[in-house]
């Protein structure tokens, strides 16, 4: 249907994912919201399994969903309202205290009246609640589009004067990050340029053109570097529950490197890219291989015959290297990411 | 109102002085008065209100029963296949989650003896029944064990403010030889366990009192001596062996009641410790339990 696979990068598919469902909603035809979850979960998992290694894909449904569900509450509240106050101790477990009521729900707005299952106009229940879900969705994209400057509004917090700063790779949000501090601060990037895809060249060019003085170095030296580092800062491809993260291959090498100085990590992702998922059988990369020929190329041809050549694309860093997560929703610690996901997603939503 | 509230904090406090073992007791009373006491309810009068309590204390005790299933669904996708796990002494959800793991994975399972009272054997019998490996290892072989195991997985006494865990004694020394071989320490701990208790050290646990840990003094004249400590084990097993009758074998030496009495019966772990809290709420880092807690009883 859509194909995922022309898409590159992780804020690309979460954007054209949510537009991909943007129009699957306005066109599609529905007499209940449950008729419209399933369509949406049904769209979204065909969009997560054309590409399973892209977990934005899945958490922009899981997204979408959970403002879907949303706005269904919120428009239903008027109508079914004061009823609802079961109170029970496992409710009372889950989310704490009762909070008392503020005056009612005093909106000025007008509520729309929902007819749901209505026999005689079966659309009219969808004609009332799209704009609203439009909308929802419209939140979601705008987040996306705005995702990298939230980021980087408060670079100039996190990096000094005279500074020196680590980084691997090229992410498109440490890019923008680096960027605006530099607006702000004189400082120093090292870069290293990331064998096999030498992304960190692409980033240290980028960098210099930006006007922030930049070191390009070779991956194995690291290590020896990092008594001279103030801050090693990391994209990531994914933030998982725990708090760990994938990240290119390289991160763990610089977070362990950084570790053994006591050298602070900062991770700087998108909220997008928190994925409700454990790290429970990847504590060895994330098991995405790119091609081996940039290891080892066929003009080794007689090596070639005799050696497997494996080119491992992401790492696995676990959560105790992590000092703190740099978001569009604020900074926060590893130990809270998986509070993040369940106020961003709906549990009922993890395995699409 | 106050009346009721009264009543069950004395009744709770009777219920603790009868029970041999009463922080996870305390934990689930704490709870429902602190429900009973912000429960919001709009009926007029009393006998409305106490009958409204009555079925949710009830509605929740039902529910509490699949809590344990529910943690071991969770659970079921941290145990891959072909785990080699260390458990400790006896645990209703530990076992729950074993067994439900055996049923789509292969797992083998180490457990501790438990001293002195055991319960590792009860946990033994009821694996290998099931047919799992298992394997019973002394407390003092837990650092041989832990280089073999995949993780750590012990049930709760309770779960306590600060994430930390109150189990049986023992879970704590596992705890730091996990953390020190690398190796996940996972708790398994329904919500009711959580506890509203803020241990700086083991002996700020309830169930620490001045007997625990004390020196008698030496019944032997020659104190100071290297003897001293010998004859006192020595008269010990004599006293055990002469229970058992005559044997020729060279006496067992075994623990006497007293000295078993100067041993604490719960640890305290710490929450940095401890990888993961597995609840009916979900999976939780230590902090996150700490979270739950305020938002019952903070405030």
């Amino acid at each position: 249907m859509y194909s995922i696979r022309q898409v590159v990068g992780s804020r690309e598919a979460a954007l054209e994912t949510a537009l991909v469902l943007r129009q699957v909603v306005s066109k599609a035809r529905f007499s209940n919201i449950q008729q419209l979850i399933a369509v949406i979960r049904e769209v979204g998992r065909r969009l997560a399994e054309a590409q399973p290694k892209e977990h934005s894909v899945g958490n922009t449904v899981r997204r979408v969903l959970h403002n879907v569900r949303e706005e269904y509450n919120s428009a239903t509240k008027g109508a079914t309202g004061a009823s609802r106050n079961v109170y029970s101790i496992s409710k009372f477990v889950l989310q704490g205290q009762p909070r008392k009521h503020t005056g009612g729900a005093a909106k000025s707005e007008a509520r729309i009246t929902l007819k749901e299952n209505d026999p005689s106009d079966p659309d009219s229940f969808a004609r009332a609640l799209k704009p609203v879900l439009m909308e929802a969705i419209q939140d979601v994209l705008d987040e996306l589009e705005t995702v990298y400057d939230n980021v980087s509004k408060n670079a100039k917090d996190h990096i000094h004067s005279d500074e020196i700063i680590l980084t691997i790779g090229h992410s498109k949000t440490v890019e923008a990050f680096l960027k605006s501090a530099g607006h702000y601060r004189n400082y120093t990037v090292i870069v290293a340029e990331t064998a096999p895809s030498y992304q960190g060249h692409e980033m240290a060019r980028s960098l210099s053109a930006a006007g922030i003085s930049t070191f390009l170095v070779p991956d194995s030296s690291i290590y020896a570097i990092m008594s001279r580092v103030n801050k090693v800062i990391l994209g990531a491809h994914a933030i998982l529950a725990n708090g760990g993260l994938f990240a290119i291959s390289g991160s763990l090498l610089a977070a362990t490197a950084a570790r053994a100085h006591s050298t602070p990590v900062v991770v700087c992702a998108g909220q997008f890219k928190l994925t409700p998922l454990w790290n429970l059988y990847h504590e060895h990369g994330a098991l995405d291989f790119a091609d081996p020929s940039s290891v080892l190329g066929f003009d080794e041809g007689k090596l070639v015959e005799r050696v497997d050549v494996v080119n491992p694309y992401y790492d696995y860093v676990g959560p105790e290297l992590v000092d703190v997560f740099i978001t569009n929703d604020g900074d926060h610690p590893p130990s809270s990411v998986y509070r993040l996901i369940k106020e961003t997603y709906d549990d009922d939503d993890h395995e699409l | 109102m106050f009346e009721l509230v009264q009543a069950l904090n004395d009744s709770a406090e009777e219920l603790k002085r009868r029970s041999p073992n009463p922080i996870s007791l305390n934990a689930g009373c704490e709870l429902f008065i602190a429900f009973v006491t912000l429960f919001p309810h709009e009926s007029d009068n009393f006998a409305e209100l106490k009958k409204e309590l009555e079925q949710q204390g009830r509605k929740y005790a039902a529910e509490a029963i699949s809590f344990r299933d529910k943690i071991a669904e969770l659970a079921l996708g941290f145990i891959k296949d072909d785990s080699v796990i260390l458990t400790h002494s006896y645990s209703r959800v530990v076992l729950k989650a074993l067994l439900h793991a055996h049923k789509t994975k292969r797992i083998s399972v180490y457990v501790t003896e438990s001293r002195p009272r055991g319960l590792g054997l009860k946990t033994y019998e009821a694996l290998t029944a099931a047919g799992i490996p298992c394997t019973v290892v002394l407390d003092s072989a837990v650092a041989y064990v832990m280089d073999r195991v995949d993780f750590v997985l012990v049930g709760s006494e309770a779960v306590v403010e600060s994430g930390g865990l109150i189990n049986y004694v023992g879970s704590n020394q596992m705890a730091i030889i996990a953390k020190a071989a690398n190796k996940p320490f996972y708790a398994l701990a329904e919500s009711y366990k959580f506890h509203r208790l803020f241990p700086l050290s083991q002996y700020d646990l309830p169930t620490h009192n001045p007997n625990i840990l004390s020196f008698s003094t030496p019944t032997a004249r020659s104190a100071g001596q290297d003897s001293a400590s010998t004859t006192v084990a020595s008269e010990a097993s004599e006293k055990s062996s002469a229970n058992k009758g005559t044997s020729s074998s060279p006496p067992e030496r075994a623990m006497t009641q007293e000295q078993i009495a100067k041993n604490p019966g719960v640890d305290y772990t710490r929450p940095d410790l401890i990888s993961l809290v597995f609840s009916d709420v979900g999976i939780l880092t230590p902090e996150g339990v700490s979270q739950y807690l305020v938002g019952m009883f903070a405030g």
